[in-house]
């Protein structure tokens, strides 16, 4: 327990002292806090000009062109210069060919030709992705036609427009979970594993195989116990992944609540913030546990390289059935059923769980005792796994030249 | 203290490794193990060290199995290697808190260690900015330093100069006085006839020879001469003899038998101008090569 105690120190110092890991975690940081001040920034900076440049877009804002007929054009007048505010609207009697000529030229962006109300070419330089002009026009043009319509069937326009702005009242009562909250904590948790367990996994591994490379497992291997040396490193990393991510949280919950006001209501940042404590707890266990798993694996692996451009070959398998869990997920979660029967298995898997199992909880609604089971898996799996990596740590660091098959390693775990 | 190993048996996967092995280590006294690479030396000592179990057979200290929790370990590996981008005192207290030292008694031990092998001045560098002389007394330290009842240094003096291996050979002269258990690995036979009372041959994971080294170059087989002579090369071609000319003017005469020695010395006074002649004494080089050079020797020469 003592040299469990000493190694943990020793690594854990390694890697806290670590100049990579400093610098990246303060980089981390402060992009978070450019982030999170940049309303308040923004709003400094531009201050009252904003308000100025909002008044100055009637005018100045892009030429949008009109052409229509005589009979259609002065009710679509007004409309058309009501839904565009950002746009500087003007009625036209060029021919569709000038017109087409001004756009390329760009000296209108673009423009509306009107047959009839309920009929119109919309003319464009490029068409933009996100160019909503065409909704923006058919609404007010149905608006126009339905007014127009209803007024020549003896409704008066007052009761025509009460008609036509009618809302539907409603309220939503979800009994079980609202997966467009959760999904961005989700989100962020499993983006967080998936990141943290194949940056530590990997340190892990090239942690034990470069001691091997340097021969500094020569006396370390006469001096500690292969189970301490194994759970000493995994545990250390552990603890450095985790005050890497109370860091950048830890930052990002700090700049978030120095800068609230400015951020007004974004729902997704709020989401990300309110996170409910029993959620929070969830996400620690899979979490830790979830990482153990894997660092266990990657520790094992490490210890059967003997150079370390073998590595990334080696822990290829891993990292393989790892981007597997993380794919399952991933697209269990954007397809929106999160209960299909390829995730309920992948919940007991203690490869997969961590992710499986935790979106399952926040997205949808799982029977406490399949947490239960799922949580047990994953701690029994996480005490066997820790051991028999322990055991093929033990063999591999004193194998050097080739990496020993997989087959050959675990016959010669039970010979000893 | 007496350190013994009995009948020790080790194979790894179908390959059999060491088939018997025993000796015992007095402690006040060195011990040499000796063998060609991959004799077994290097497992011996794991098992010695308790990396890995044997199949069979028993370490024993005092008569009793061996306590690992209580008896101190030092080992200086052949493979030498530490962490190169770590501080030397930063590695070295941990070296020794992993073998149960508390910290302020590690750091003690430690600066009287960096003094005593003239490495004070880099107790705060890094590893790799050392030569590799140094970096070597660093690791003698770790075998040291938690003042361990046993000590096994595996080649202690390669790399190292003239003035660092004297210096090494009166630590390790010390280390012997203080009443160490001090086990010699080496291929260097001269510091091995210098330091150890007895020794241990391995030859194919079997023990060839073994036993107190005076003993053993007294038992040796008295059948050669060694001749010198300016007509060697005469003596040689006429005399009849079974002659090896080893120099331009010496040659080994190998008798039939011990009993020849006065018979053939006579012979060869009366008919050739000779220089010297005497019964020759081996080298524990010389009986390295026989006991453990033999096997491999031939399957060379096939």
């Amino acid at each position: 327990m003592k040299q469990f105690k000493t190694i943990l120190k020793f690594e854990l110092n390694n890697l806290l002292n670590n100049k990579t890991f400093k610098i990246v975690t303060i980089a981390i940081m402060v992009i978070i806090a450019g982030v999170m001040f940049f309303p308040r920034i923004k709003g400094m900076i531009v201050g009252d000009g904003e308000g100025k440049k909002e008044e100055a877009a009637g005018e100045g804002g892009s030429l949008m062109l009109i052409a229509a007929d005589a009979s259609v054009e002065s009710s679509v007048q007004e409309a058309f210069k009501a839904a565009f505010p950002g746009y500087n609207v003007q009625f036209t009697s060029d021919s569709i060919d000038e017109i087409k000529e001004k756009i390329d030229k760009e000296e209108a962006e673009c423009a509306f030709v009107l047959k009839d109300i309920t009929d119109y070419t919309y003319i464009v330089g490029n068409l933009s992705m996100y160019d909503d002009n065409m909704d923006i026009a058919d609404e007010t043009l149905l608006n126009l036609y339905r007014m127009k319509t209803m007024a020549e069937k003896g409704i008066s326009a007052e009761e025509a427009e009460a008609i036509l702005n009618t809302e539907i009242n409603y309220e939503v009562e979800s009994l079980g979970k609202d997966q467009g909250m959760n999904f961005f904590y989700t989100y962020i948790m499993i983006f967080a594993l998936y990141m943290v367990i194949l940056m530590y996994g990997q340190m892990v591994a090239t942690n034990v195989a470069s001691e091997k490379s340097t021969r500094a497992m020569e006396v370390l291997v006469t001096s500690a116990k292969p189970a301490s040396m194994m759970f000493g490193k995994v545990l250390a990393s552990t603890i450095a992944g985790f005050v890497q991510l109370i860091c950048i949280f830890g930052s990002a919950f700090l700049f978030y609540n120095l800068n609230k006001e400015y951020w007004g209501e974004n729902p997704i940042i709020r989401s990300i913030f309110d996170m409910p404590l029993n959620l929070l707890v969830y996400m620690l266990v899979f979490f830790v546990l979830g990482f153990l798993v894997y660092a266990f694996m990657y520790g094992a692996v490490g210890s059967t390289v003997s150079k370390l451009e073998d590595i990334n070959t080696a822990v290829m398998p891993i990292t393989m059935i790892f981007i597997i869990a993380f794919m399952v997920t991933m697209f269990s979660m954007s397809s929106g059923n999160v209960d299909n029967i390829l995730m309920k298995i992948c919940s007991y898997i203690p490869f997969t769980s961590p992710m499986a199992m935790f979106t399952r909880i926040v997205m949808s609604t799982v029977p406490w005792y399949s947490i239960a089971i799922s949580i047990l898996i994953l701690i029994g799996s996480v005490i066997g796994i820790g051991f028999l990596a322990a055991k093929i740590y033990r063999v591999g660091v004193l194998l050097y030249g080739t990496a020993p098959k997989i087959g050959t390693l675990i016959k010669s775990i039970f010979e000893h | 203290m007496q350190l013994e190993l009995k009948d020790i048996h080790k194979s790894f996967a179908d390959k059999q490794v060491l088939q018997g092995i025993s000796f015992t280590v007095e402690s006040g006294k060195a011990f040499g193990l000796l063998g060609r690479n991959g004799a077994g030396k290097t497992t011996t000592i794991r098992i010695l060290m308790d990396v890995f179990p044997a199949n069979s057979g028993e370490v024993l200290l005092d008569g009793k199995p061996i306590d690992y929790t209580k008896t101190g370990l030092g080992y200086l590996p052949e493979e030498r290697g530490l962490y190169p981008k770590k501080k030397i005192i930063e590695q070295l207290i941990y070296f020794a808190e992993l073998k149960g030292c508390s910290r302020e008694q590690a750091i003690k031990s430690i600066d009287y260690w960096l003094g005593r092998l003239e490495m004070t001045e880099y107790r705060d560098k890094r590893l790799d900015t050392l030569s590799k002389g140094n970096q070597q007394k660093i690791q003698l330290i770790t075998a040291v330093a938690h003042d361990p009842d046993i000590v096994i240094l595996d080649e202690p003096f390669s790399g190292l100069d003239p003035v660092n291996a004297m210096l090494l050979k009166d630590v390790v002269r010390e280390e012997i006085e203080s009443g160490k258990i001090v086990l010699f690995s080496s291929h260097q036979m001269n510091y091995i006839e210098e330091f150890c009372d007895s020794i241990a041959i391995l030859n194919k994971g079997q023990i060839a020879l073994k036993g107190d080294l005076h003993q053993i170059k007294h038992n040796y087989r008295r059948d050669k001469l060694v001749v010198r002579s300016a007509a060697i090369n005469q003596i040689a071609a006429e005399s009849g003899l079974s002659c090896t000319v080893t120099d331009e003017d010496t040659a080994l005469v190998r008798m039939a038998s011990p009993e020849d020695k006065q018979k053939i010395m006579q012979m060869l006074t009366s008919k050739y101008d000779i220089d010297e002649v005497k019964v020759f004494e081996p080298s524990l080089n010389d009986i390295f090569v026989e006991y453990a050079g033999e096997g491999e020797n031939q399957d060379e020469a096939v």
